[in-house]
């Protein structure tokens, strides 16, 4: 895991997240990072591109990709529900900002974790790639999956059909 | 009100700086690039005087002239050409042409408010 | 924008006429008597020399005034055009430019010397140019002469040749203007009234008698007549009968005085000292519409604010309304923003006009014929980078005329035409511009490369590299491979700069060379944001955009004929074989195809392919909004733009499918 990617408990050892559901995970991604929730979009596909982004819309007059992270965390696709919602992020990609729409369940609210709930992930036992997650922090509701977007993302790129056509 | 007056010009610096001088002395001026834009704007509204240059891409002053004066709307405005031809030639085929009188360029803007006031009175 | 700068205004003219000129002029010189081509050469100079003495460059007023002369009787068959005027000519424009920059001090000796060049080429005797002044015509109302005749006032009749009045000269102002000089009499003379059914309404057949009192020359009384003075009637006498004799009758015309204006470098200097206003960017019409409609919307949405502020609507309704607001505005700002973008970009063709000269004058240096081909001129560079661009291309083609093209004889001896042949070509793809600069001349000697290489310590002699690593040497710092170091070449700036600024604009160089065959450098520079003319189609559920500059034409597919070509990769199109690409199966859509499929046919670089679509929708001006490097890398698209109902479309990267289609075929065929 690189350095940078590690959370950024403040001095009082916490860290202002919002908290939504992919799947049967929970996940957490740092407050700062938020630019906006959405109702879902109408979205393009995008023919040959990796799976975890898989399509783009326009936000604003910008064109962003949507990820599905059910990908990275190797779950199945399920159709949409009246509580999905696109969190849009913006993070650092290839030297560039970048926003990317990310698709989940449910957004359920923004809260501050504590740094003493925190613990590094485990390296057995998970259903998907330990370097997805820089962490996990324990909840009495349950257990909270701090995913490393910018690993998710970059073996997204590398893994992709870079034709993206079919032979 | 203010008179009215159609500049055509291809040269933008020209009519940037009639314009000035003729809206600085409360005549109304609207600016055509060529002889066929100076046209289609005679044909469109009526002016107290147009000014126009002789050697433009297009369709030339001299033609430009003849065609103004084949239109009804236009019938007794004042056509001043501009000219920095030195032989009389040029003068006596723009007069033919339909012109009223011209102005040697360069010049200066006293100058072009002076023939201004000439052709359209005070 | 010119603004409201006659001699900001002046000088970006000045830049736009001698770029005008200059093509025209290279045109010329391959067609020596197009009559089209000399006007439009003469009419330039002609404004040139008319605009540049308004705004007070009297130094360039005078010396194209010599150009225009020569020009003048080339027009009216006095003397023929040749290559050697044109070229007097050319380097004529190159002073021209630097009497607009700057003051043209220091330069007079350059300005001489070119026109003894012209008046040769023109056959005449030398003349020392910058003595010879421009004679320019006095104004109409230039008080250059003098009358000492003074009267205590005129007697004068005039009656003005019938068609003035039609002709705009209205007799009334002309006696108002008489009435200004001094104390005034008038009598309206009757006398040639014709009867009323042969009088002509717009002819004005009355005559005045005026008697005019006051310290009044004649010019002041011929002033107020200049216009008509020629065809009219006029009689002038003073009033108190002093030494001078009645005078006279019709008069003559006068000629005009013509009048000696000393070039005044002063006042020249002071004028052309004005700092150089900031630069300008030319600006479509329609562009400036579409922003025009933005702000239109934006004056809307303004309204609803305050609308909104003054109706007291709180709480959810509220806060609804001004969300609702608040989302248009943050569509607008961000139209607004593409559209000042797009503003600021040019075609290339202004760029590539440039090295038009630049192969002319390299033709003649080197004594190679060398032709320049361009291409793509209509492509769309934001206007930093054409500028940018200028220094590298200048060096890659310098770089092509001196090393790559040979000599017509060593040309001809390996079977290629004399004529050398550069081509310089620009297009959108991938969301960047591609420029390459081609030639079919040698090509770049590997063994020289690495013979040179070694010798400079940048690699171990015999280092096995792979051809790509060999050729990438050519872009180290201080790497040269002219032999002979030409006036051309080896001026201290190598390709290692080329590169350094390319890579400056975010942009990659790229070389490709086939020895005997030429060689081609590729840069690739990013665009934000290009405006494309695309075809809308439908491919499954998805829109696409294809360019349109790439589309030929586009033809039906029956499905009966679709059926038939299942298992086939080819369609007979007239007299050739195309390759084709189902996109619905290429973009893996899982649709059903349409009943009335097409194919439109793109092509690029002279190779074609069919591509079959569902449905064509139309076609589309389309903004091309970057994708985000999770997408960049997919080769088929270029990137996305928006379509009217807030929908996205993916843009066909035609070189790609091109290159996929031809590739799948060979493909294909040694399988088969």
């Amino acid at each position: 895991m690189a350095e940078s990617n590690k959370p950024q408990w403040n001095e009082d050892g916490q860290l202002e997240v919002l908290t939504f559901d992919v799947g049967e995970e929970r996940l957490a991604v740092e407050a700062v990072m938020i630019r906006e929730i959405l109702d879902l979009l109408p979205e393009t596909k995008v023919p040959g591109a990796p799976d975890l982004v898989g399509s783009i819309v326009n936000f604003r007059g910008k064109i962003i990709p949507i990820a599905d992270l059910r990908v990275a965390f190797g779950m199945a696709i399920e159709p949409s529900t009246p509580d999905s919602r696109i969190v849009v992020i913006e993070t650092e990609l290839d030297g560039e900002q970048t926003h990317i729409g990310l698709r989940t369940d449910k957004v359920h609210e923004v809260a501050l974790l504590n740094q003493r709930d925190a613990a590094d992930t485990p390296a057995v036992g998970l259903r998907w790639r330990r370097d997805y997650a820089r962490g996990l922090v324990r909840r009495p509701d349950g257990v909270i999956v701090l995913p490393d977007l910018p690993q998710i993302f970059q073996s997204a790129q590398r893994g992709g059909d870079r034709m993206g056509l079919a032979y | 009100m203010s008179a009215s007056i159609l500049t055509v010009d291809d040269s933008s610096s020209v009519r940037v700086a009639t314009r000035i001088a003729l809206t600085g002395a409360g005549y109304s001026v609207t600016e055509a690039v060529d002889g066929m834009d100076g046209l289609n704007k005679a044909r469109a509204a009526k002016f107290d005087m147009i000014l126009t240059d002789l050697n433009m891409p297009n369709m030339d002053g001299l033609s430009m002239i003849r065609e103004i004066r084949k239109l009804g709307n236009q019938a007794g405005t004042p056509i001043i050409f501009l000219t920095t031809e030195s032989d009389d030639a040029m003068k006596q085929a723009a007069k033919a042409a339909g012109a009223t009188g011209w102005l040697v360029k360069p010049f200066v803007p006293d100058q072009l408010l002076k023939i201004a006031r000439k052709v359209l009175g005070r | 924008m010119s603004g409201d700068d006659p001699i900001a205004a002046f000088r970006v003219e000045a830049g736009d006429l001698l770029e005008g000129l200059e093509q025209a002029l290279l045109d010329l010189s391959h067609q020596l008597d197009n009559r089209g081509l000399i006007d439009a050469v003469f009419r330039g100079l002609h404004t040139l020399k008319g605009s540049g003495a308004m705004f007070g460059f009297d130094a360039l007023a005078t010396f194209t005034h010599h150009c225009e002369s020569a020009f003048d009787r080339v027009r009216k068959g006095l003397t023929p055009a040749t290559p050697e005027l044109v070229s007097v000519i050319l380097s004529a424009m190159d002073h021209m430019r630097a009497l607009v920059e700057g003051d043209g001090a220091g330069l007079e000796a350059t300005g001489d010397a070119i026109l003894e060049r012209l008046h040769a080429a023109m056959g005449d005797a030398p003349v020392a140019a910058a003595t010879v002044a421009v004679a320019v015509v006095a104004a109409a109302d230039g008080a250059v002469v003098a009358d000492s005749a003074k009267a205590q006032g005129w007697k004068l009749f005039f009656r003005l040749p019938p068609g003035a009045m039609a002709n705009g000269t209205n007799p009334l102002i002309l006696l108002d203007e008489l009435r200004d000089l001094g104390e005034a009499q008038v009598v309206a003379v009757l006398d040639d009234l014709p009867n009323l059914p042969d009088l002509v309404p717009t002819d004005c057949m009355i005559g005045w008698q005026v008697e005019l009192r006051g310290d009044i020359s004649r010019e002041d009384i011929e002033d107020v007549f200049i216009f008509v003075m020629d065809d009219m009637e006029l009689r002038l006498e003073p009033l108190e009968c002093t030494e001078e004799a009645p005078v006279i009758a019709q008069t003559q015309a006068v000629p005009d005085q013509p009048v000696t204006v000393a070039t005044n470098d002063a006042a020249a200097t002071a004028k052309n000292a004005t700092p150089r206003n900031s630069e300008s960017v030319r600006v479509p019409a329609e562009r400036l519409d579409i922003l025009m409609d933005r702000v239109g919307e934006l004056v809307i949405v303004q309204s609803r604010l305050s609308q909104l502020a003054n109706s007291g609507v709180e709480g959810a309704a509220g806060e609804l309304a001004l969300r609702s607001i608040s989302e248009e505005i943050e569509r607008l700002a961000s139209e607004l923003r593409d559209t000042m973008m797009v503003l600021r970009m040019v075609p290339v063709a202004s760029l590539f006009n440039r090295f038009r000269r630049l192969v002319h004058d390299l033709s003649r240096e080197t004594g190679k014929t060398i032709e320049l081909v361009t291409e793509g001129e209509s492509t769309e560079v934001d206007k930093t980078v054409t500028e940018q661009l200028a220094d590298p291309i200048v060096h890659l083609i310098r770089n092509s005329c001196d090393h790559g093209l040979e000599t017509a004889e060593e040309r001809l001896q390996v079977g290629k035409p004399a004529a050398g042949q550069v081509k310089l070509s620009a297009q959108h793809a991938g969301g960047e511009v591609l420029i390459t600069i081609s030639d079919d001349g040698r090509g770049i000697d590997r063994t020289r490369v690495r013979a040179k290489a070694e010798a400079n310590g940048l690699i171990q002699p015999g280092q096995v590299m792979t051809d790509y690593e060999l050729l990438q040497l050519i872009f180290h710092p201080g790497f040269s491979t002219a032999a002979q170091i030409t006036n051309l070449s080896g001026r201290g700036v190598g390709m290692d700069v080329v590169k350094r600024t390319i890579e400056g604009l975010r942009g990659s160089i790229d070389v490709a060379s086939e020895q005997g065959k030429g060689s081609t450098i590729t840069l690739r520079i990013p665009l934000t944001l290009a405006i494309i003319e695309g075809l809308l189609v439908r491919v499954g559920d998805g829109r696409y955009v294809i360019p349109l500059a790439a589309v030929e034409e586009c033809i039906e597919l029956p499905v009966s004929e679709d059926l038939r070509m299942r298992g086939r990769s080819m369609i007979q199109l007239r007299d050739a074989l195309v390759p084709f690409l189902r996109l619905r199966e290429v973009f893996n859509t899982g649709t059903e195809p349409d009943q009335f499929q097409k194919i439109v046919v793109i092509s690029t670089g002279g190779e074609r392919v069919g591509l079959v679509v569902d449905q064509i929708i139309g076609s589309h001006q389309t903004v091309i909004k970057s994708m985000s490097s999770l997408h960049r890398e997919i080769g088929s698209f270029s990137g996305a733009t928006i379509l009217g109902d807030g929908g996205v479309a993916l843009i066909l990267d035609v070189m790609h499918l091109v290159a996929f289609g031809q590739q799948r075929e060979a493909r294909l065929r040694a399988v088969g």
